[in-house]
């Protein structure tokens, strides 16, 4: 396939070339003004590949859901639910890897009851989430209140998920690794897997879908556990990054996913979308907050721009959709 | 005599207190076009429905061959032989041409993953050589660019490729235009004859007169009048559908 084929006709080429055009920018811009724009930096590049991870695992999530034409807002409060489960059980002395297969099923119990409460009552998956959102934000602070956690791993654990290792001079996180890992094996099973395919095709024609023999709430279903499990295995990640838990955290970060998603060129009323542009989507993101903080703009300048790159997106992708 | 490829005997079915269909019989037999005709709320999409599998009857047998078979499912109606071309719901628009031809049997390796190349492959050469429609040049084109007649060639493809022995075609013709409606019916008397039989629900009486070989008119989720098309003429048969 010709790059300018794959360009046009996959969902993610858009984005694919927004953040080439982003990344050769920053890159000439940093080389140009190396002492005022740290970009290129050793350490800045591994900050990028830290940062960009949990959000982008989580956001990988989102973009099957949304392939499937639903909505999960719960993801954040479910992360940060799920993480403090996971800490204080930790901190009791249970083993951290079997808590952390533990959170892992938490993340498909919730995702379970998230496409079974929608799909059994005929509910929007955006009104029953919206719920979630509330429910989980709620039940983190009654079951722990609203103080810092302390989340004490193994150095094993650690390092797994969030040690580093040296590639040409820079620190790569694991946790870049395991965002990598997971949007490959997503990737292969959304582009490749006949799961994948009635994914695609529930969420693109779920009338024809049902007549031709899919079973759509079990492939729904599926993909509502896939969103609550990458919710909860970006828990895991982040807790582990920074060795505790705020009960505030999770805050926000749902629509962080989902603009990543829709940035990456996902459709909202679904059956439109790849991996690749979730990952880059969530990386676009973490770019922009990059470059924001080395020009030092405050903090607060960031939902502005993603404000602005989320509209952009849509329109573009809506303008070339009529146009292909 | 032959069996009939499908035969529904004394089918009810309604919907809450609302009875779609009244004890309804009929047969499809082999190498016809069946005509399935009637005002709106005659049951006609019910029936469609049934046949697909989709919709489960409240009573009343189905036969195939000669032998009962259950029709809960869409699987059922596989099985039986029963392939849907609906107008707007066989196909799922922003899906490749390959992908909406193996929908739901893909065929796939030991792991599930699909067999992309083989997919495209088979799909192309299905539409080549058995449906002969003009335009269709990549299998990776998505359902939803095609016009009318290229999409339901995409599904009658399915269809010839699956081998089915009963096509559903509910409205085929109303989004089509004059050629690829001729093309529509024309390829339905041909597969009539190479074996696999139709049942057509159509508005349009002389799209069914042109097409069918015998005519259901239905009325109230009842059979009003069965009749071949050597025993009747197209005014009659639009005195039937609007009498009732």
């Amino acid at each position: 396939m010709s790059l300018f084929r794959f360009v046009t006709a996959n969902p993610a080429g858009n984005v694919l070339i927004a953040f080439v055009l982003l990344q050769v920018t920053a890159i000439a811009a940093s080389l140009l003004f190396y002492d005022q724009f740290r970009y290129v930096s050793p350490i800045n590049i591994a900050l990028l590949l830290k940062s960009m991870a949990v959000i982008g695992v989580m956001a990988l999530g989102v973009g099957v859901l949304m392939v499937a034409g639903e909505f999960d807002l719960s993801v954040g409060s479910a992360m940060t639910f799920i993480a403090i489960v996971m800490a204080t059980l930790v901190q009791d002395g249970w083993n951290v890897w079997a808590m952390m297969v533990l959170a892992l099923a938490m993340g498909a119990l919730i995702g379970m009851a998230n496409g079974y409460i929608s799909l059994t009552f005929g509910i929007p998956s955006f009104i029953t989430t919206l719920g979630g959102l509330l429910f989980f934000r709620g039940a983190v602070l009654i079951y722990h209140g609203p103080q810092q956690l302390r989340f004490e791993p193994t150095p094993l654990f650690r390092s797994v998920f969030a040690g580093e290792f040296l590639v040409l001079g820079v620190k790569v996180s694991m946790l870049f690794v395991w965002f990598i890992l997971l949007a490959v094996v997503l990737g292969l099973i959304l582009h490749r897997h006949r799961l994948g395919n009635h994914i695609y095709a529930v969420g693109g024609g779920e009338g024809a879908a049902h007549a031709i023999g899919v079973n759509v709430f079990r492939t729904k279903m599926i993909a509502f556990v896939i969103c609550g499990v990458c919710a909860a295995f970006a828990g895991v990640l982040s807790t582990t990054r920074v060795l505790s838990v705020q009960p505030g955290q999770g805050a926000g970060m749902e629509l962080q996913a989902i603009a990543a998603c829709v940035i990456g060129g996902f459709a909202l009323k679904g059956g439109k979308g790849a991996m690749l542009g979730a990952a880059l989507g969530a990386a676009f993101i973490y770019t922009i907050s990059d470059i924001l903080i080395l020009l030092r703009f405050p903090g607060y300048y960031l939902d502005t721009f993603i404000g602005i790159f989320l509209v952009a997106a849509v329109i573009l992708n809506q303008k070339l959709d009529r146009e292909a | 005599m032959t069996e009939p490829v499908l035969e529904m005997r004394d089918i009810r079915k309604s919907y809450g207190n609302k009875l779609a269909l009244d004890g309804l019989s009929l047969t499809i037999e082999p190498n016809e076009v069946l005509g399935l005709l009637g005002d709106n709320g005659a049951g006609k999409s019910t029936l469609i429905k049934i046949m697909s599998g989709i919709v489960p009857i409240d009573s009343g047998d189905v036969l195939a061959d000669g032998k009962p078979a259950p029709l809960n499912s869409r699987q059922d109606s596989q099985q039986i032989g029963i392939e849907t071309i609906y107008q707007d719901v066989a196909l799922v628009p922003s899906m490749s041409i390959a992908r909406n031809m193996f929908l739901g049997r893909e065929i796939v390796n030991g792991f599930g993953f699909m067999k992309q190349n083989e997919m495209r492959k088979l799909s192309m050469e299905v539409l080549k050589s058995a449906v002969h429609i003009s335009g269709i040049t990549d299998p990776n084109m998505h359902v939803g660019r095609l016009s009318g007649g290229q999409a339901q060639a995409v599904a009658i493809a399915r269809a010839v490729y699956f081998k089915s022995r009963i096509l559903l075609l509910d409205e085929p013709t109303s989004a089509l235009s004059v050629r690829e409606t001729e093309w529509v019916l024309d390829y339905v008397r041909r597969l009539r004859d190479e074996g696999t039989s139709s049942v057509l629900v159509t508005h349009n009486l002389y799209h069914a007169y042109q097409a069918c070989d015998r005519f259901i008119v239905m009325s109230h989720g009842k059979k009003s009048i069965e009749i071949r098309r050597e025993d009747t003429t197209i005014e009659e048969l639009t005195e039937h559908v609007i009498k009732v």
